[in-house]
């Protein structure tokens, strides 16, 4: 397990590398300039010459990248462009604020989709099915932005029962974070409800076709047992490693979501950055992204012997 | 049906929870709630910069000199100055009473400590190069001859010196508390003389400015960034909210007091709805129409005239802006007091000279890339409907949408054909014209090299004269129309929407919000 753990590990650090550089040259690539952004419609040249100069940006781009890698291996990410803020605890303040909407929204989403596909796969092709199948499509076809203005005029707008903006970090009130946290949850759980089901239902379907379901109910075990204790167990790996993408894929940030309800979170930070061409905060939350990828995959491939036996990690 | 009674004990128990409420509403601090959308750079002013930040510092800090509701120069911590020297010395006597945050007195030290920041390139001021070598003037000497005098003596007489110190993008040349910056010179936070000093920022989130108690006003009416500016609300918590459509709901469920800055699509809406008051206010932003007149085809003055004529501005205004802009032709904006009958000439669509004058040029349906961006909807709307209009007499526009970073790169180097554009606004009508005019060569992002406009520039810079500086500009306008470098469409409107409940507000032609004077009852 530690042999595999550790293979894991020095494995990711070719893999950081790759992104590393293709982030950073994917960032220069497009057209636009910090600099001019910064001073707009009335830049003179020499203000735009002395900034790049103070920024490091008229150095050749090969050292440029040396520079910024040099201090990536120290822990420094280097600075926002924008603001002079320390890039590192900048994506992490903000990364705390996507990541609990995230992992709160996909937890519950799994508690509600894997139920739910599985019962709509015992009972496929009737009218519980069609039901389960139908709301998830519905929920999947729904775009997120969409939903959560829906959700924000209804219980923000209509009826007065939450918040339509602003923040408050779970560290300093529960209460209020939670009050201000609620309609961006249940976007993005009902959103991932869509998701999860359907492979939760399409992987059941395939369990309860094989022979050892068969076997099971012709010995006369009852069906919830066999649904339990047989099925569930087999059909949760397909679920769990989408679960695992979409974790990995979400964490990276919810910019529409963030956006929508007014949260500081990682996802706006990128959005706001690539428009300000804030080079160090594009290129620190695009690695940031990566390694939590990453780490989300090898926790969902080190999970992966809980459900399935037949896996060993060694 | 039986409503339920409240029990007795529920009946005192909410009573008590009444009276318990009672005392901290009667201290309840006011607090007007508003809109970023994004978030301001720094509280330095005039340094790490964006129309935000100018915006909220406004409130914090001031300077010598403001500009007025008309644009003139009024005087903001200087109580009067005078001009000596043919035009080289400004002296001006301060205010006396005038505290910092912090509480100590403002003193003509002050002033000259503050400048002298200001001018050390390490500060990396937004407007140094103004007064740089090529720049307006030079500033020679900055004295105090006493504790209510400051003196500061120039290179060469400018007009503009004044302008230049009041304007909002160089932080208004704030007069700050040197305990601003700390040992190492590094900038902590502003101790300035505004009606409002700093309170908490919480990045991405808001950023709260909290009634300064100390604060000397002046006694004229509030006027512009002049005038008199008392605080009426303990606190301003600017809410940094980039989607407009939460924006909107926020306001009207209550949670925002004020959006500025609103866009012309939520108007008709925000209009009908009985809780909201709507503020329309000229802007002076140019939107318009650039062309590169170095382009192989759009180097014909007859095609770009040709174009011009073929449009209805007063349509393309009217629609665009739902009518609350007009449209204007010429590169002084409506508001500005040199606009005068002048001005008002433009281009009148004529579609048979506009035809006349393709045939002329030879016009054989030739692409014309037209760059636009979706950031200002009211650019790409534009873009849309000349572009319709110019079908019209054959013309063949083909609109490429770049994002806003994308565009000004282009718009710098001065690589296009045509560019639909906003200019922010400037408050001096020599700015104006000098955001247009200068040499290609040097200058890739000027669109009109013109060098007899350009020494007519330079001269409505030297002079304050204000009959001089109005030929000058009367006649630059002659001949921006005859060149057709651009079009200008319309000056635009700055929009907000605030609840009933907000008295006293009124934007002015700085698109920018001022929340002195305004209260929330």
């Amino acid at each position: 397990m530690l042999g595999y753990l550790a293979r894991r590990l020095v494995m990711t650090v070719p893999t950081l590398l790759l992104v590393a550089i293709a982030v950073f040259t994917l960032v220069r690539l497009i057209p636009g300039d910090p600099v001019q952004v910064m001073l707009g419609d009335a830049a003179e040249p020499a203000q735009v010459a002395q900034m790049r100069a103070q920024l490091g940006l008229d150095q050749p781009i090969p050292l440029q990248f040396v520079h910024w890698l040099a201090k990536l291996l120290t822990g420094d990410f280097g600075h926002s462009i924008t603001d002079n803020m320390a890039v590192l605890p900048l994506i992490l303040e903000r990364f705390q604020v996507s990541a609990i909407i995230v992992l709160v929204a996909v937890g519950l989403a799994a508690c509600v989709a894997v139920p739910a596909g599985l019962i709509a796969a015992w009972r496929q092709n009737s009218a519980l099915d069609l039901a389960v199948v139908g709301s998830a499509t519905l929920l999947l076809s729904i775009p997120s932005f969409w939903l959560g203005l829906l959700l924000l005029l209804l219980f923000g707008l209509k009826l007065k029962w939450l918040p339509v903006i602003g923040y408050v970090p779970f560290s300093e009130n529960f209460w209020q974070a939670m009050v201000f946290m609620l309609l961006p949850i249940a976007t993005l759980t009902m959103i991932e409800i869509g998701v999860l089901t359907r492979m939760a239902r399409a992987a059941s379907i395939e369990v309860l076709r094989l022979e050892y379901v068969t076997h099971a109910r012709a010995k006369g075990v009852p069906e919830w047992l066999v649904l339990g204790r047989h099925v569930l167990p087999n059909a949760f790996a397909p679920t769990w490693t989408l679960i695992g993408l979409v974790l990995g894929h979400l964490l990276g940030g919810i910019a529409v979501i963030e956006t929508v309800f007014t949260l500081p979170g990682l996802g706006r930070l990128l959005v706001d950055s690539i428009f300000a061409r804030d080079y160090p905060v594009v290129q620190g939350c695009l690695l940031f992204t990566a390694v939590i990828y990453v780490v989300v995959n090898l926790i969902v491939d080190l999970c992966y012997p809980l459900f399935d036996p037949r896996v060993t990690v060694a | 049906m039986l409503a339920r009674r409240p029990s007795a004990a529920a009946m005192v128990g909410l009573t008590l929870a009444c009276l318990a409420v009672m005392p901290t509403q009667a201290v309840a601090e006011t607090v007007l709630r508003t809109r970023l959308n994004a978030d301001i750079r720094s509280t330095d002013p005039g340094t790490n910069r964006d129309a935000n930040t100018d915006g909220v510092v406004a409130h914090l800090v001031e300077g010598l000199v403001a500009f007025r509701e008309d644009t003139s120069i009024g005087p903001m911590l200087a109580e009067n100055w005078a001009v000596s020297n043919e035009g080289k010395t400004y002296t001006f006597r301060l205010r006396q009473g005038v505290k910092f945050h912090n509480g100590a007195t403002m003193t003509a030290e002050d002033v000259v400590w503050s400048f002298k920041r200001w001018l050390d390139p390490a500060t990396q001021w937004r407007c140094l190069s103004e007064f740089s070598p090529s720049g307006i003037a030079r500033i020679e000497k900055i004295e105090a001859p006493d504790a209510q005098t400051v003196a500061v003596t120039l290179d060469q007489p400018t007009a503009l010196f004044l302008p230049t110190l009041a304007r909002p993008d160089c932080g208004q040349t704030a007069v700050i508390h040197r305990d601003s910056v700390g040992a190492d010179g590094k900038w902590i936070a502003p101790i300035g003389t505004g009606p409002f000093k700093l309170g908490e920022w919480k990045r991405g989130q808001y950023i709260d400015v909290v009634r300064f108690d100390g604060y000397a006003s002046r006694s004229e009416p509030r006027s512009g960034y002049a005038g008199a500016k008392a605080a009426e609300v303990d606190r301003v918590r600017f809410n940094v909210i980039p989607d407009s459509s939460a924006a909107k709901a926020g306001l009207l469920s209550g949670s925002l007091d004020v959006i500025s800055a609103l866009g012309v699509p939520d108007l008709e809406d925000l209009k009908s709805r009985s809780e909201v008051q709507i503020s329309v206010t000229p802007a002076l932003g140019l939107t318009g129409i650039l062309f590169q007149t170095k382009d192989p085809l759009l180097k014909d003055v007859r095609i770009r005239r040709a174009i011009a004529l073929c449009l209805d501005t007063a349509e393309i205004a009217g629609v665009v802006m739902q009518g609350t802009a007009r449209a204007n032709n010429s590169a002084l904006p409506i508001g500005s007091p040199f606009y005068s009958e002048v001005q008002t000439h433009g281009y009148t669509q004529n579609i048979a000279e506009a035809k006349k004058l393709l045939v002329e040029a030879g016009y054989r349906g030739q692409p014309v890339k037209m760059i636009a961006n979706k950031r200002y909807g009211f650019v790409f709307d534009s873009a849309v409907l000349v572009q319709a209009m110019a079908q019209g007499i054959g013309i063949n526009i083909e609109i490429e949408v770049l994002d806003w970073a994308t565009q000004l790169d282009r718009y710098n180097r001065g690589d296009y054909q045509a560019m639909a554009f906003v200019y922010s606004a400037r408050l001096d009508p020599s700015l104006s014209f000098e955001m247009l005019t200068g040499p290609k060569a040097t200058q890739p992002r000027k669109i009109w090299d013109n060098p007899e406009a350009q020494e007519m520039l330079r001269q409505s810079m030297m002079t304050d004269d204000a009959a001089k500086r109005q030929a000058l500009f009367d006649e630059m306008h002659r001949r921006f129309i005859k060149d057709v470098p651009m079009i200008v469409l319309f000056n635009g409107a700055e929009l907000a929407a605030l609840r009933k409940n907000v008295r006293g507000y009124a934007g002015w032609l700085y698109p920018e919000p001022r929340f002195w004077g305004v209260s929330v009852q």
